[in-house]
């Protein structure tokens, strides 16, 4: 075992396939000589050499669309994101070539395009999106938020792994926020599975990514009250792992659901949709929303606070659904 | 270069108000300090030249001791030209420049102790040696002309009418700033008094609009310069092409300053596009394009004031492609180990403030003491600023996601009057189609 960051465990899980697996490579604007803007990559290129540590102009468009050609010839390519906000740069190659590739034309697309997403580091509105939505809603593409260093490592070695192309969100407040032992040997997590965080008999929540930790503090709050919190880390968003959102509702009978993400179009309304279709019977009290406002994201702190959602909130909503 | 003009449209109305004509800040041709102008090269391509060096260097990367570095190739030993004698600038206007450049540097310099001092939130962006290309450029427009700046383009929003407090504020997140908290940075503007259009971080994405405010504007009879910036970085983007293309092809007045300041981020040129010059790009576009050493504001004013000029006329869009040298890191917290340090030496050289006071000495517009005098105001000056934008508050939490959409009861007026062109055909009614449609 060893303690390494979230930022490090993405890190390594990256090394270690480009070590196991000379298909894979990496792309991205300073990934090279400087190893990435948050220091990813750094190393790779006297490793791997610049035939496989490639930097790329400024264009994510040139990023999303060589990542897709390299993996028609059966590499498989790990394009960076400088922050996930560019992502949108690349929006049309993406939703449009990449996501549909398998199904229309039996070309298959293994490959993984990461970078650091969220906010609560005064990035501003460009800085700081959570724009996976955008991607959750396209059928072909698989999604993936985790919040724990173990699983950011198991979950990019997945990935890199996988047949299909992979969004990887990584939270940049979590980069080096988050510090946890690893296991040293080779190990992968599953996508498409939650994990339960914390377990707790009375109310769920069901999060995702930075969120997990602002209900986690919530619950160190509400277990000196009695109240026993779940918490749900869906970790990967596409394909959402129903079973695990419906056990969980099962068990509380109360949901509360959590993400940094704008509310209107976020995740949580899904959940509460699949929470309606798979466990609606075992509903005690309604579904809570807690998310970010309906606005970019600013960037003085006093308005990104207040913008984000915090543990006051959880805790607030926890206390009135358990006396509904 | 073949150069089309297209009309701005004639008013619809005998009666419609009288768009004043785009004068622009009434200059006579000088010949600037030195009379006679050095020859103008061309480049292999037949791109003007400007420069009165040649950049006698190149970067490639080079594997020694197990890792890869940057290398010069070349010599960086090369003397210091002196600035090219502009066309058009005279004393008092060269020296209002001059001190723009000054305020300029001095309001970053500030901005670096405050952000050691933990005063500024976030990132800091600076432009030291890129102050010639932002001022010079800006100073070339008249009021009515846009700007498009970029982050380290703090200087050519100061030419342009804000105030340094205003930059100030944004990068300390104050509740006065010119987005009220809202964004950081060079990240705002002002569509109804100043010309400014607000950057975003995606590189590029600006360009398309500066060509749509010019065609707002030409639709409604007049013809505005819209001047932008993009790096050399930046233009690898498809919405540089796609924006700028737009403007070649309608003939709309955007001037596009190619800063080719030789990184982006972490980024040599070499690993950035294949060509040498990127006014090369020109060509393709089908529009004139120029190149200017980015540390010669006299320069750099004579070819953005031309390109201006030619958007007055509504000739079109340029390219100016303004080489010199990031002499900061991207931004703080980046170290830039990986510049070369002869990189840097050969560029601390050509510093466009110490160029610009040799300049004025030679010309005898102004004496050491004159120049001396002039930074201990600007000094002052920026303290003041400083001083204010430390005063100003932070936004409250009841400003959190407010103003996100536009009142529909508040009318958003049409900025230059009215719309010219009504009708193509006053009498032609809506006929039944006949055609078949996609998919029949
Ligand atoms: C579309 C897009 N991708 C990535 C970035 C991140 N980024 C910000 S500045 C920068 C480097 C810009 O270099 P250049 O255009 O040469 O401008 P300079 O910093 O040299 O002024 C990068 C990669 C961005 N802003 N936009
Ligand atoms: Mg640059």
């Amino acid at each position: 075992m060893a303690t390494v960051t979230y930022l490090e465990a993405i890190r390594q899980a990256i090394w270690e396939e480009m070590e196991r697996d000379s298909r894979v490579f990496v792309m991205g604007e300073d990934v090279g000589v400087y190893g990435g803007a948050f220091k990813a990559t750094e190393g790779f290129i006297h490793k791997f050499g610049k035939e496989r540590v490639v930097d790329t102009p400024i264009s994510e468009m040139a990023i999303a669309s060589a990542a897709y050609g390299a993996s028609l010839t059966g590499l498989r390519p790990v394009g960076e994101f400088q922050f996930m906000d560019f992502i949108s740069s690349a929006h049309s190659q993406i939703v449009q070539i990449l996501a549909k590739s398998n199904w229309r034309w039996g070309a298959p697309a293994p490959l993984v395009l990461r970078g650091p997403s969220g906010g609560g580091v005064s990035g501003g509105p460009f800085h700081s999106q959570n724009p996976e939505m955008f991607y959750v809603h396209t059928p072909g593409l698989k999604v993936i938020a985790p919040a724990t260093a173990r699983d950011a490592k198991g979950l990019m070695k997945s990935a890199i792994r996988d047949n299909n192309p992979v969004l990887f969100f990584e939270h940049k407040f979590l980069y080096r926020r988050v510090k946890e032992e690893l296991p040293l040997k080779d190990y992968t997590v599953e996508i498409g599975k939650a994990r339960v965080h914390r377990e707790g008999r009375h109310l769920s929540v069901i999060t995702y990514a930075s969120m997990v930790y602002v209900a986690q503090e919530a619950a160190e709050i509400l277990q000196k009250e009695g109240i026993e919190l779940e918490i749900l880390d869906l970790r990967t968003l596409l394909p959402l792992d129903r079973d695990a959102i419906r056990a969980t509702v099962e068990k509380t009978n109360r949901a509360i659901v959590l993400h940094e993400d704008t509310k209107t179009g976020g995740i949580a309304g899904e959940i509460a949709a699949i929470i309606n279709e798979e466990a609606f019977d075992s509903l005690d009290a309604p579904i809570v929303r807690i998310t970010a406002m309906d606005a970019p994201v600013p960037f003085s702190p006093p308005l990104e606070k207040a913008f984000l959602p915090k543990v006051e909130d959880v805790v607030r909503e926890a206390r009135r659904l358990l006396k509904y | 270069m073949a150069t089309k003009k297209i009309e701005a449209p004639p008013p619809a109305s005998p009666e419609s108000k009288s768009q004043s004509a785009n004068g622009s800040k009434v200059m006579p041709a000088h010949t600037g300090a030195k009379s006679g102008q050095p020859p103008v090269s061309k480049n292999p391509h037949g791109i003007p030249d400007w420069r009165l060096e040649q950049l006698p260097f190149h970067i490639e990367s080079e594997w020694g001791d197990g890792e890869y570095r940057y290398k010069i190739v070349g010599d960086t030993s090369a003397p210091v030209p002196p600035l090219r004698p502009s066309k058009y600038l005279g004393k008092e206007q060269t020296i209002e420049l001059f001190r723009y450049m000054i305020v300029n540097r001095r309001m970053e310099a500030v901005l670096e102790s405050m952000y050691k001092q933990s005063l500024v939130i976030g990132e800091l962006y600076q432009s030291l040696g890129q102050e010639a290309c932002s001022v010079a450029t800006a100073y070339a427009l008249d009021k009515d002309d846009w700007l498009g700046p970029m982050i380290r383009n703090q200087g050519s929003m100061i030419v342009k009418g804000y105030q340094p407090r205003a930059t100030m504020m944004q990068y300390m997140g104050k509740g006065d700033s010119p987005t009220k908290g809202r964004d950081s940075g060079s990240h705002y503007g002002d569509p109804k008094t100043l010309n400014v259009v607000a950057p975003i971080s995606h590189l590029g994405d600006s360009i398309g609009v500066l060509a749509g405010v010019a065609l707002g504007a030409r639709l409604q009879g007049k013809h505005v310069a819209c001047l932008g910036y993009i790096g050399d970085g930046g233009q690898s983007t498809g919405p540089t092409y796609e924006g700028f293309n737009f403007a070649a092809v309608q003939h709309l007045g955007v001037v596009l300053v190619v800063e080719h300041n030789s990184w982006a981020y972490s980024t040599p040129v070499e690993l950035q596009f294949a060509c040498k010059d990127l006014a090369d790009r020109a060509i393709g576009y089908g529009v004139p394009g120029v190149i200017v050493d980015g540390t010669d504001a006299n320069q750099v004013y004579d070819a953005a004031h031309e390109a201006v000029q030619r958007a007055h006329r509504g000739e079109g869009a340029s390219i100016i492609e303004a080489k010199f040298m990031r002499m900061k890191s991207h931004a703080m917290h980046d170290s830039a180990h990986y510049v070369p340090a002869k990189v840097k030496e050969y560029w601390k050289r050509r510093d466009p403030i110490a160029r610009m006071e040799q300049y004025l000495k030679e010309a005898g517009w102004m004496t050491e003491a004159r120049i001396a005098e002039m930074h201990a105001e600007v000094e002052r000056f920026i303290n003041e600023e400083r001083a204010v934008a430390e005063a100003a508050p932070m936004p409250g939490p009841e400003d959190a996601g407010t103003d996100v959409y536009f009142d529909n009861a508040v009318d958003i007026p049409v900025k230059y009057g009215e719309v010219r062109v009504k009708n193509a055909n006053k009498n032609r009614k809506l006929s039944e189609s006949s055609a078949p449609g996609h998919y029949k």
